[in-house]
């Protein structure tokens, strides 16, 4: 049984809860939450710090509500999807009729990861579609970049307004839509200079040979493996799944490493890869959604005639 | 992996015989500096190996057999009595004052067929296991220009260390049973071999939880994780991963491999 906005609602109840003062956000996120309370729901808050703050200084001290890290939560969409559907499922096994979350992406994701982001704002509508979750995604105007908001506005269904108020959004586009467009990332100003390695259909050892090569020791050795473990993937994928030539390249700067792997297939054709495992690994799914959920930033994007991944290791929102 | 020069148990590819032959060579001379009694089991050509060592050491240290003496017949190879043979050969050199027993193998006629090569390759993994803790060395000779990549590849995975035999992994016995050792990299290229590695050693007759050393394992990728996963989903058993990366970790974590734990070691 459902309660509130979403009473009635089948599936995944999305929200953009969108403000510019710290009364409006409690005015919508504070009587979602009491809500929850009154109706006997789980309720979930991932905010950043800040508002985490807010809410907990106006809820009652002994509300039975789950208070998460919004920048932990929401390190790497793919890892994500996975924390919330586990946590999903275990709240749904537990009878619950209807879940409520409130969560907040850290704002630096705002500016060279939000692809990703964006990305996942769009895929969560069907990665959570088979819950009984009504979720509030929290976005600060002030802050936000109009580019940004503009996706949120296509990502979420629905925005939550004060005085109860929940407005369908028209900008709204189906996932499978929205995913499937190109979204090319911003340039990373270490791709300005030449590639430390550029290598035309390299074998996937060969390509991890690149990453070691490359590796001057300004990334955690964790780090430098994961990277290499995911052009590994990204490499094989692209000579098993995409067409020739496969192309790598390999740009190293200050506090990261970035890694362009290029095929002159159409890339995946699952609007979801890379967010969610697909099958058991036989068609790439797999493969791409482990490099989700082990490099700092992963940008898929179409060009006339390629496709291209482009890796990230180290950090993603420098902007040297 | 392991170089071949330091390796007990190594697979010799070749095209040509001639490089073989001098590392047969080379092989046998070290063994018989060291004090060791000498086998050669040449194939159908005997290189200059075997009229070397005829004159070659003290008396009954050096020895040329032929294939049918050393294997019992060119038929489906026994492993463990294959196994047993080696080990009463390596007695009876001690038992003659030599140090040790090593032997330069031409096998590619005992794996013409693919029921021989299944055999030889289950012999090639256990026979690797009496050698990590008996004075016993060899090297194990085959033909890829009649064997071809794939049969030589399945075969010399098996062993300590190979030479030239396109594999870029190994998987060979441990020293207890229920213990491998795996070390290279497997990715996307090596994965039809690594299954077919894996049906060949004896980890199934260890039963329970069995161990992979893969401490000197360089790079896995997540299908030959799944593919370790589902070989031991079918035998009912569970493997503890010995490894230094990290990344093979948390790749496991992310799969939820339910047979497979990899512990990170130091």
């Amino acid at each position: 049984m459902r309660t509130g906005a979403a009473a009635g609602h089948r599936g995944y109840f999305h929200e953009a809860l969108c403000y510019d003062s710290d009364e409006r956000l409690l005015a919508v996120a504070l009587p979602f939450l009491l809500g929850a309370i009154a109706a006997g729901e789980p309720a979930v808050v991932a905010l950043g710090e800040r508002n985490t703050g807010l809410l907990r200084a106006v809820l009652p001290a002994d509300a039975p509500i789950t208070f998460l890290s919004g920048d932990a939560m929401y390190t790497r969409p793919a890892s994500a999807i996975r924390a919330y559907r586990k946590m999903l499922s275990d709240f749904a096994a537990g009878g619950a009729g209807q879940i409520r979350v409130i969560g907040e992406i850290p704002p630096e994701a705002f500016g060279a990861t939000w692809d990703w982001w964006a990305r996942y704002e769009s895929a969560v509508n069907h990665a959570y579609d088979e819950f009984p979750l009504w979720s509030m995604c929290v976005y600060d105007t002030r802050r936000t970049p109009a580019p940004v908001l503009a996706d949120v506005l296509r990502t979420h269904p629905r925005s939550a307004l004060p005085d109860d108020r929940h407005v369908r959004n028209a900008d709204y586009t189906e996932p499978v839509v929205y995913l499937s467009g190109s979204r090319p990332p911003a340039p990373d100003p270490v791709q300005r200079a030449e590639p430390l390695a550029d290598l035309t259909g390299p074998t996937p050892a060969q390509a991890r040979d690149a990453v070691r090569a490359a590796d001057r020791g300004v990334l955690p050795p964790a780090d430098v493996d994961d990277l290499m473990m995911s052009v590994s993937e990204t490499v094989a994928n692209a000579h098993r799944h995409g067409r020739a030539p496969v192309r790598v390249r390999l740009w190293s700067g200050a506090d990261r490493i970035v890694v362009a792997v290029t095929d002159g297939g159409p890339g995946p054709k699952d609007p979801f890869a890379g967010l969610l495992p697909s099958g058991d690994g036989s068609d790439g799914g797999l493969g791409l959604w482990i490099v989700h959920q082990s490099c700092s930033h992963v940008a898929l994007y179409r060009q006339p005639g390629e496709f291209t991944i482009r890796l990230t290791a180290g950090n993603p929102h420098s902007g040297n | 992996m392991t170089r071949v020069a330091e390796a007990r148990h190594t697979c010799w590819a070749y095209d040509d015989h001639r490089p073989f032959d001098a590392y047969a060579r080379d092989f046998l001379g070290a063994g018989l500096a060291a004090g060791e009694r000498v086998w050669y089991v040449p194939g159908d050509w005997t290189g200059t190996t075997a009229a070397w060592l005829r004159g070659a050491g003290p008396a009954g240290a050096a020895r040329v057999i032929s294939q049918a003496d050393a294997y019992r017949g060119v038929a489906v190879v026994d492993p463990a009595g294959q196994v047993a043979a080696y080990a009463a050969a390596t007695e009876d050199a001690l038992a003659a004052g030599f140090t040790g027993f090593r032997v330069v193998a031409e096998a590619t006629a005992l794996v013409r067929s693919d029921a021989q090569r299944h055999a030889f390759a289950t012999y090639e993994y256990v026979i690797g296991r009496y050698m990590r803790t008996a004075p016993m060395r060899a090297v194990c000779g085959y033909d890829r220009s009649e064997l071809g990549d794939r049969a030589v590849a399945e075969l010399a995975c098996l062993h300590e260390a190979s030479h030239e035999a396109g594999v870029t992994f190994q998987l060979h016995s441990g020293a207890r049973a229920g213990e491998s050792v795996l070390t290279g990299e497997l990715d996307l290229a090596m994965r039809e071999v690594f299954a077919s590695a894996l049906v060949h050693t004896d980890l199934a007759t260890a039963g329970g939880e069995v161990v992979v050393d893969a401490r000197e394992l360089r790079f896995i990728d997540h299908q030959s994780l799944i593919a370790l996963q589902r070989h031991l989903e079918a035998r009912r058993l569970t493997a503890v991963v010995r490894t230094r990366l990290g990344a093979t970790a948390r790749l496991a974590g992310l799969l939820e491999l339910p047979r497979v734990r990899v512990a990170v070691t130091g």
